[in-house]
């Protein structure tokens, strides 16, 4: 086939049609995409509009990579609010097929003192496919236990003498991982904000 | 475009070829997002907007695109449009953007808009093309709406996140209670559709039996 029979073609036309649908597309998207950017902050400040209904200037705070990891999972970030709680974001390991739970983890203090968790709300998860069973009522569990929360305890699916009997919502091993989510936040507040000058 | 081909091109859209009622096209947005009345309505206009943009956008390139290479140059248009709503929804309508989740970018392969596509825009005028998306959308919106309320009165006692009653019934919010809904909907719209259709062949058969005496009279 000859240069000019290619070009006169039709899969040399089909191939320029597509390339200019996708080129025409992909410019008009790309200048969108910077229109409507999403930025990081932003992201967090509806974060903890969702959480708090309204809007509370925030600090990042800064973490160091022992801190970001524990035996419950992992801490993802954490931020100090006006009012001088703590939001911190925290995933849980061992869910359903070994996929994780992400939550926001308001830490309730007062003048220093940690007087329990204030809310816990799901950011994201990774294989869990029974998250819509959790009802509220599940999540109320985590910040109507504060004296055992004060008092050391840890939140697991079973009972047992260390730990906060939880209800499992239909799918035991996704709470798992919402437990060490909100144990690995726990974790965090017991042993980093604790030891910076936060009393437990 | 006259009149009653606008009338025919709506009545298409939203009773007669209803995409989710008649057709059944689009099932999966349909059972999994009707869970609320809001989610439908926003999948809804998602859709609504998406289908109307894209049926013109084919329409306008009908002549161009080589037969050959129609389904790509689709979904490459569809797709565009889709990520055009996605931004949209993200930076405006975050919570909506949350709780359609898969289902939003998945309008790229929806039966109905490539269906619409491929049937109608790919064969017919930007403006007829225009009305067709935007009609086909609106069947679809008042659909999806509907299961909705019926499935969040039912499953959660509330209408548009409005508490209503304290009966529930979680059954409706579940995967069965989708099924069982949209079958339920399937069923009495399809019954309501063919009696009307009925009551009008026989209207029109009487009115020929009686041209037809008054002629032979």
């Amino acid at each position: 086939m000859k240069v000019n029979d290619f070009l006169k073609s039709k899969a040399f036309k089909s191939v320029m049609v597509l390339m200019c649908i996708a080129l025409v597309a992909g410019g008009l998207l790309a200048i969108l995409s910077d229109v409507l950017y999403v930025s990081d902050q932003e992201r967090i400040e509806r974060a903890i509009n969702t959480i708090y209904g309204e809007e509370i200037s925030f600090e990042e705070l800064e973490l160091s990579d022992s801190d970001k990891t524990n035996e419950y999972g992992s801490i993802d970030n954490v931020y100090l609010l006006e009012d001088e709680n703590y939001l911190i974001k925290a995933t849980g390991l061992h869910g359903y097929k070994d996929g994780t739970v992400t939550v926001w983890i308001v830490a309730e203090y007062d003048k220093a003192e940690f007087l329990g968790l204030k809310k816990v709300v799901v950011a994201s998860y990774e294989k869990q496919t029974l998250m819509s069973s959790f009802t509220n009522d599940f999540y109320k569990t985590f910040y109507d236990s504060k004296e055992d929360v004060i008092g050391g305890k840890y939140f697991a699916v079973t009972e047992s003498e260390n730990n906060i009997q939880n209800i499992t919502g239909g799918a035991s091993k996704s709470s798992n991982a919402i437990n060490n989510a909100v144990d690995s936040g726990l974790y965090y507040v017991r042993n980093v904000i604790a030891s910076d000058g936060g009393e437990i | 475009m006259t009149t009653k081909r606008f009338k025919q091109i709506a009545n298409d859209g939203v009773i007669k070829n209803n995409p989710t009622l008649r057709l059944v096209l689009g099932t999966c947005p349909t059972l999994a997002l009707s869970t609320t009345a809001m989610n439908g309505i926003g999948m809804g206009l998602a859709v609504i907007f998406i289908l109307t943009c894209s049926n013109a956008m084919i329409s306008m390139l009908r002549k161009i695109i080589p037969n050959e290479v129609r389904i790509p140059a689709f979904i490459l248009i569809i797709a565009a449009f889709v990520t055009i709503v996605r931004m949209v929804l993200d930076k405006y309508i975050p919570a909506l953007y949350e709780s359609l989740g898969v289902y939003l970018p998945l309008i790229v392969v929806n039966c109905i808009i490539l269906g619409r596509a491929e049937s109608f825009a790919s064969k017919n005028a930007v403006l007829e093309s225009a009305f067709d998306g935007l009609f086909t959308g609106i069947g679809f919106a008042i659909a999806i709406t509907l299961m909705g309320i019926v499935r969040e009165a039912l499953g959660a006692g509330s209408i548009f996140g409005i508490h209503v009653w304290d009966f529930k019934m979680e059954f409706f919010t579940s995967a069965a209670g989708a099924f069982f809904v949209y079958g339920l909907f399937i069923a009495i719209f399809n019954a309501i559709y063919t009696s009307v259709e009925n009551k009008q062949r026989q209207k029109s058969f009487l009115l020929k039996l009686e041209f037809a005496s008054k002629k032979e009279a």
